[in-house]
């Protein structure tokens, strides 16, 4: 998963010598030895690439101007498209953390802590958890299904699931806080109440996959390690920590990563539960409200929202995976 | 065995007894009581915790909508089939049309994807080619990707293609949020069938598109159940690009989309949505539960190598 | 039925600098021939061969296949069969499914794959196993469905790469005998790929010895043995390996201890430099009574096989201690920490190389071939 533009590949692009005839060979040689990989890939790269590039262009574009739903071009109706470019007014706009364009910074922040936690919560539970069915016990194959279950549950169904047990005046979570004699707090209101609220709801979410891919990562540690380690003296919790951990650490570096880039924009969850609640909005679910809430739907605002996600998140992978390889090389 | 034997006569030795000291723990010997209650007991809160929202939504599905609201919960409250019987028969909208259009959609969603993912994984795992890396990096890239803001321009591009409106223009932006994950799960699963197979394949006369036909398909078949679930999950509950990109008329709604006039309206049905969540979360639980069990050994596999 | 021939290959695989994993390979395998392919790790053998599959690209030079030039041919167009050290068995085929895949692709009747898988399983007592999956047999059954899934394609060339490897002790000394019966049966061309040089002698009609990709020698194990190319195939061949040692010349001969080998004269004439390395196989020394001149051995280890015995030791050569293996009657072996005196059998026995280069220094008397 974590990928490299170096190695193996760049060695064959290393121009030789080449006169005409033997550039037309190796030319040749080339596609004998690689047309296959390339007709196989061809499919996923035509359909792949037409729907990120082309959109990503446009939507870039689209960061240059002012377009928005009176302006584009709109075929039905039969009209010209009559937007201006606007140079880097967007982003000017946007990074000036003016509340008007969504108060950037503040929204960033917000986004930071909530992948942040949300990340920590999946692998800490996920992790917990799978250590706990990689033991032989009864009942193994029903737990692991049960838990692995919210996964499998369409988005909006767990949307409105959560909505209705967190409901303040009827949901069961006020029921049962109240019947024990605790505060009943308005949970999905315009406070940051709301942002705990959706927290829960997404580490819910997460989980699962977080623990199947560790148990997958478990079952790979191969069993005479820990033998190994118990007949050197290891205790349980430097056996954990000395090979588990370490064992787990090509599947962790792997998932914590996707799970960031994911909760960073995981916008169903959110947009599902609260709606437009400025307590819980995040860069996605702000730019989708740009995109869709009002007359006049912000097209060009939104997409520079896009590309700013798209840039913070190109730059945590470049440090993580950085930082991944340095501590590799140790 | 050898160990313990080896350990607890170590340890009996100098003492002089026969009896050797009750092993402390560790996997070979049995757990004490208390672990073990304290385990299940662990598992059984976190297997609540995880099914208990889904269960809720079914309790209340079957009680009527003004019955779904009251102040203190119970289990059955005037229950029955009504929100079923009503949802089904079409009074809320063509339930049968929006079964029918998620599940095309989904369907050809991950017939399509875990073909797409599967030639690419393979293509990857087996061939070294220039690009081949740069490829994977790209995934990456696209896993980042704010889809939920280019909807205009994947609008603008579906209808110069001519599939604006239509499923397959959908299918397609489904494909392109799944394929990514499911080609890294893909190739993971590959790496891990030895290489040897593909050259006694080749030797026995296959090229290396029969090798992946005939030999790297029917052996990736976990991977590729996990890949499919996962592209069928992608698909199948999706709100925003569906709506965005299908034609308003109802009959060519999905599930999801359909399901959103108990939610839009004034005063939310939690009744019929209730019964309404449920019908679609079925489809979704049989898909999971025929490939629950290779979710692990697939996953992991994907997600170890990379 | 075919011939095979290496003109000039090479593999060379990218890097700073290349490695040329194969070098220059010229070797010429006679049809019906058993050849093998003998060296030490990473020595090439393995890609030479799976160069000849098709299975690894020829960067310079040629492959050919019964007169064909098989060089850029795909591995399909060879009409060659392959037993892989780890089987590759398809595991979700039966054994029958395994053996009749090729000729299925070949879209050969069903009766005649039957009847071929039938006659291939009962010449390798599989005839039970047929609708097994590969999962449930046994190492040695599926060693023999590998080899059953190459003969039933009757190919020109059988390739096998280290396929006894994974078997215990036993079963492979077993193998090995049935798989030399075999090939002597079908009469089909073989190479045979392996780092074991025992098996490389008891198998091959010829054997090839490679060390880092460049051919070392080829020739009949007897020759091998007895008249290696060069001190690195003399080290190779033979087990204990033979005691290889480079020596002060004088113009007596060779200096060792107490003992002076007097070595012919065309040898000492024709080499300009103050050593010589010198080479004497464990059964070509003996021990001797204090009275004869020898060399004073310090015994480490004593390997007692029975029939025969094996002694470990050192000599104090120049004042460095070299290690000496020396055969022996395995009823009255020294004991460790004794000191013994070890003297040659008979003077003829020695092979001389030369101390740099390593290449054979040719004694007069050469054995009638």
């Amino acid at each position: 998963m974590v990928a490299t533009t170096t190695g193996a590949a760049a060695e064959h692009r290393r121009p030789g010598p080449r006169g005409g005839t033997e550039r037309r060979g190796r030319v040749r040689r080339f596609l004998d030895r690689y047309w296959y990989a390339y007709a196989l890939v061809l499919p996923v790269v035509v359909v792949v690439g037409g729907l990120v590039i082309l959109p990503l262009a446009q939507g870039v574009f689209f960061t240059f101007t002012n377009i928005n739903e009176g302006n584009i071009a709109n075929p039905v109706l039969g009209r010209e498209a009559d937007y201006d470019v606007v140079g880097l007014a967007n982003y000017l706009n946007v990074l000036s953390g003016d509340p008007a364009y969504g108060s950037f910074w503040g929204v960033l922040l917000r986004t930071l802590v909530w992948s942040g936690i949300c990340v920590a919560f999946h692998y800490g539970i996920g992790l917990g958890l799978a250590l706990l069915l990689n033991r032989p016990m009864r009942f193994r194959t029903l737990y692991r299904i049960l838990l692995i279950l919210p996964w499998a549950v369409p988005a909006f169904v767990s949307a409105f699931a959560w909505r209705y047990l967190f409901n303040a005046d009827y949901g069961l979570i006020n029921w049962l806080l109240g019947s024990v004699g605790l505060p009943t707090p308005v949970w999905l209101g315009q406070s940051p109440v709301a942002m705990v609220a959706v927290i829960i709801v997404n580490v819910w979410l997460g989980v699962p996959f977080m623990m199947v891919a560790l148990l997958g990562g478990l079952q790979s540690i191969p069993g005479d390690l820990y033998e190994a380690a118990e007949i050197d003296g290891a205790t349980p919790w430097q056996r954990f920590t000395q090979i588990t951990l370490p064992g787990l650490r090509p599947v962790s570096s792997t998932v914590i990563l996707l799970g960031v880039i994911w909760t960073f924009n995981m916008f169903p969850v959110i947009y599902l539960i609260t709606g437009q609640n400025p307590h819980t909005r995040i860069l996605i679910t702000y730019a989708f409200e740009r995109f869709f809430s009002g007359a006049t739907r912000d097209y060009a605002i939104a997409s520079t929202y896009g590309v700013l996600i798209l840039s913070v998140l190109l730059v945590f992978a470049g440090v993580y995976l950085r930082a991944l390889r340095s501590q590799e090389a140790d | 065995m050898d160990v313990t034997s080896l350990q607890t006569s170590g340890r009996a030795g100098p003492s002089g007894g026969r009896r050797p000291a009750p092993p402390r723990s560790g996997h070979r010997g049995r757990r004490s009581p208390a672990a073990s209650f304290g385990l299940h007991a662990a598992l059984v809160v976190a297997s609540l915790i995880a099914v208990f929202p889904v269960f809720w939504v079914l309790v209340t599905s079957f009680k009527p909508d003004s019955r779904a609201i009251e102040a203190s919960p119970s289990l059955i409250n005037e229950s029955s089939l009504d929100n079923y019987a009503r949802i089904l028969a079409g009074e809320k909208g063509d339930f049968l049309a929006w079964f029918g259009n998620s599940l095309l959609i989904a369907g050809l969603t991950t017939v399509l994807a875990v073909m797409l993912a599967a030639s690419t994984g393979y293509a990857v795992s087996r061939f070294n080619f220039p690009g081949g890396r740069g490829l994977l990096f790209f995934f990456l890239v696209v896993q980042m990707f704010p889809f939920a803001v280019l909807i205009v321009p994947l609008y603008n591009l579906l209808l110069s293609l001519g599939l604006q409106g239509s499923a397959g223009g959908l299918v397609l932006v489904y494909c392109t949020t799944a394929v990514p994950f499911c080609t890294y799960m893909l190739k993971g699963y590959f790496d891990g069938i030895p290489r040897e197979i593909d050259e006694a394949g080749r030797m026995d006369g296959l090229s290396p598109f029969g090798v992946f036909w005939r030999l790297m398909l029917p052996l990736a078949r976990p991977g590729l159940a996990v890949t499919g679930f996962y592209a069928f999950i992608t698909a199948w509950g999706e709100v925003a690009f569906a709506s965005a990109f299908l034609s308003a008329a109802d009959q060519s709604k999905t599930l999801a989309v359909g399901l959103q006039v108990f939610v839009q309206q004034n005063r939310t049905e939690w009744g019929h949505l209730a019964a309404a969540s449920i019908l679609v979360a079925i489809p979704a639980a049989v898909v999971f539960y025929l490939v629950q069990r290779f979710l692990v050994s697939g996953l992991a596999a994907g997600s170890v190598k990379g | 039925m075919a011939g095979v021939s290496y003109v000039k290959a090479s593999r060379v695989y990218p890097g700073n600098p290349p490695v040329r994993a194969v070098d220059q390979l010229d070797l010429e395998v006679n049809d019906g021939e058993f050849l093998v392919l003998v060296g030490p790790s990473g020595s090439g053998k393995s890609t030479a061969l799976r160069m000849l599959a098709g299975l690894e690209d020829v960067d310079e030079g040629a492959i050919h296949i019964g007169g064909n030039d098989v060089t850029h041919t795909p591995p399909k167009g060879r009409d060659i069969a392959m037993v892989f050290q780890s089987y590759a068995l398809y595991p979700h085929m039966t054994v029958g499914e395994n053996m009749g895949f090729a000729l299925k692709l070949r879209r050969v009747p069903k009766e005649t794959i039957k009847a071929k898988v039938a006659e291939a399983a009962k010449m390798l007592d599989l005839t039970p196993y047929l609708d097994r999956k590969p999962k449930a047999l046994s190492g040695g059954q599926r060693q023999r469905v590998a080899m059953g899934r190459a003969i039933v394609r009757e190919p020109a060339v059988f390739l096998m790469d280290e396929p006894l490897s994974n078997l215990d002790a036993k079963l492979r000394v077993e193998t090995r005998a049935n798989i030399a019966a075999l090939q002597a049966r079908l009469g089909t061309t073989t190479i045979y790929v392996t780092h074991d040089q025992v098996e490389a002698q008891t198998m091959g009609h010829r054997v090839a010895v490679l060390k880092d990709g460049l051919l070392q020698q080829c020739d009949t194990p007897r020759n091998l043995y007895e008249r290696p190319a060069n001190s690195f195939v003399a080290g190779f061949i033979g087990s204990p390996a033979m005691n290889l040692k480079t020596v002060a010349l004088t113009s007596e001969g060779a200096v060792l201890d107490g003992l002076t080998v007097p070595l012919p004269r065309s040898v000492v004439a024709g080499h300009d430099a103050k050593t010589i390395t010198f080479g004497v196989r464990p059964e070509s020394l003996r021990l001797t009574g204090g009275d004869e001149v020898g060399m004073k051995l310090t015994v480490d280890l004593v390997e007692e096989l029975g029939a025969d015995a094996y002694v470990y030791g050192s000599v104090d050569i120049g004042g460095t201690a070299e290690r000496f293996i020396v055969r022996t009657d395995g009823r009255t072996p020294p004991s460790i920490g004794s000191t013994v005196n070890v003297t040659l059998r008979d003077d003829n026995e020695v092979h001389l190389f030369h101390p740099e280069s390593g290449a054979r220094l040719e004694t007069t008397k050469a054995p009638t071939a």
